[in-house]
């Protein structure tokens, strides 16, 4: 049944491996009919791509766009540019181009946009920009939206939290 | 510069022409066109596309200045100029890789290659590369049999990027200002071809700024080729351990059969016809001479069984431990990790689902 209400997390920004997670668990649309989600163009491409390569399930979030239930969003390359303008060489390419475009959004939006991801890399990066706040882990994000269920550690709360501080560390020691 | 040049830049590098880059990217022709003009801008989705097919990071797009970039050294460039270019490209791609690494691990190291006695280019003759081949073996190669550890040293002590492809030829080389030295050997290559060839391209390497005083081109001189097999047959068949087996397996009349000198060849990690022309130089034979052997030697691998080769990784083993460290310590996502690995989505899984189990005390092992 559709959502009527307010949905959870009104700028919530989903990377690649929660998507997959999401259709893996068989409860994407479900997902979506409590979240408003909105995903980078690039991560919707390798999201397709990387189902691929898995044997059970198939992802092609266009449908779903084209009917409203989601948003995807393409972005000027001088967004990316002001990203890589904030992070040192070291974190330069630590991050694919999706999760470059995702955090670009985050970055250059005075929205309260929160990034759920399932990777180590894209927490430590929102650490070191002083975007601590704005990352969340699947775990929280089902637990608060009424799916919560055992997922693994890539996408509990710990798991972002120590990325998160080690980014964090990298910008008080670089 | 902007960003229409450099895509220009990309596309000529790895040789694509505008059609061939909209059948790769599934971007118009026109559009690609207008990007390179700077009538417009590409969306991110786009040029990150484009960098994809043009093998090269989002940064080469947007970064304020890029670094002069090294032209790779082709021991046998193929005839089709594409397929040298999408082979410099994608060799050039995995070396960046390669140098990120290092940079976001923080395990950047740079050990200097021992230098030639000889630094002008004109005096650079057979005596010179055998000099060097002798500095080489005497600082860096323990053991009378120096293709055993050669790639191994030249790895884990000089940090030379060594990978193994596929590709229309047998070896390449390039010594880049910003990721270092490196090898591209054939990995279809048998194993003592590829003996030779990481020695003939150490040569280059170790020759570098002799020879490409101003950039060079990217095929060495014929000279050059003569100096650098010189360099590789001295370095791999030491004088003395070489005579010493040759002289133990010959009969008292001073003959060795050809089936024992293939014996020796094999212990040197060599060709049978590397040793025959080493034999050239260790006992003046004449080079027509030579020429006989090889010709008997090829009627007699008809007869025998063929050697045992092996198939090469094509990413060498620190490459592979760097990103896995990466991945591990939150330094390199899993997309990053899964195109720096060239391995599927589900295997990349796999690396991270793994870090949380290493990471408990009970399977912790003490070393206090």
């Amino acid at each position: 049944m559709k959502n009527s209400g307010k949905k959870k997390y009104q700028f919530l920004l989903l990377d690649a491996g929660p998507i997959i997670e999401l259709f893996k668990l068989n409860i994407w649309d479900e997902f979506i009919d409590r979240c408003d989600v909105t995903v980078s163009k690039i991560v919707a491409n390798e999201a397709k791509y990387a189902s691929q390569e898995l044997q059970d399930i198939r992802i092609d979030l266009e449908p779903y766009q084209d009917k409203g239930l989601i948003q995807i969003l393409d972005t000027d390359s001088s967004l990316a540019k002001s990203l890589l303008n904030k992070l040192p060489e070291s974190y330069a390419d630590i991050v694919h181009d999706g999760e470059k475009q995702t955090l670009a959004i985050l970055v250059g939006s005075s929205e309260d946009w929160k990034v759920c991801a399932a990777d180590g890399a894209v927490f430590r990066v929102l650490g070191f920009l002083g975007k601590a706040e704005q990352g969340i882990s699947l775990e929280e994000v089902l637990s608060e939206a009424g799916l919560g269920r055992a997922l693994g550690w890539q996408f509990s709360k710990r798991f972002r939290e120590k990325y998160t501080n080690l980014g964090q560390i990298d910008y008080i020691q670089r | 510069m902007e960003i229409g040049k450099r895509l220009k830049i990309a596309r000529k590098t790895i040789g694509y022409t505008l059609k061939r880059a909209e059948q790769e990217s599934g971007i118009g022709y026109t559009s690609i066109s207008d990007f390179e003009n700077g009538n417009r801008e590409p969306s991110f989705s786009q040029l990150s596309k484009l960098a994809d097919i043009y093998k090269r990071g989002i940064t080469f797009f947007l970064a304020d200045d890029i670094p002069a970039e090294a032209v790779p050294l082709w021991r046998d460039p193929p005839a089709i100029d594409e397929e040298r270019k999408e082979t410099e490209a994608k060799f050039r791609q995995l070396c960046e890789q390669y140098h990120r690494l290092e940079l976001c691990t923080g395990q950047l190291r740079r050990a200097s290659l021992p230098k030639a006695d000889t630094i002008e280019r004109e005096s650079f003759d057979y005596l010179q590369a055998c000099k060097l081949a002798e500095k080489v073996q005497r600082e860096l190669l323990p053991g009378d049999v120096p293709s055993c550890s050669l790639k191994q040293i030249l790895e884990e002590q000089f940090y030379v990027k060594i990978f193994h492809l596929n590709f229309p030829g047998s070896a390449i080389s390039i010594f880049d200002g910003s990721f270092g030295p490196a090898i591209l050997l054939n990995k279809e290559s048998k194993l003592w071809r590829r003996n030779f060839d990481i020695a003939h391209e150490l040569f280059h390497l170790l020759t570098w700024d002799i020879f490409r005083v101003n950039g060079g081109e990217g095929k060495p001189g014929a000279q050059e080729e003569k100096l650098a097999n010189a360099f590789a047959s001295r370095l791999l068949l030491p004088t003395d351990s070489v005579k010493d087996k040759i002289e133990s397996a010959a009969d008292s009349k001073g003959n060795i059969p050809l089936e024992a000198l293939d014996e020796i060849a094999r212990e040197f990690g060599v060709s049978l016809e590397a040793l025959l022309w080493r034999m050239l130089c260790l006992y003046n034979t004449p080079r027509q001479k030579v020429a006989e052997y090889i010709k008997m030697a090829q009627k007699m691998r008809s007869i025998r069984p063929p050697r045992k080769s092996d198939e090469p990784d094509e990413l060498p083993e620190r490459y592979c431990s760097l990103a896995i460290r990466a991945l591990r310590q939150g330094k390199l996502s899993l997309m990053q990790f899964k195109k720096y690995m060239n391995i599927s989505y589900k295997e990349a899984e796999g690396y991270l689902t793994e870090d949380e189990e290493f990471g408990k005390e009970e399977i912790s092992i003490s070393v206090t």
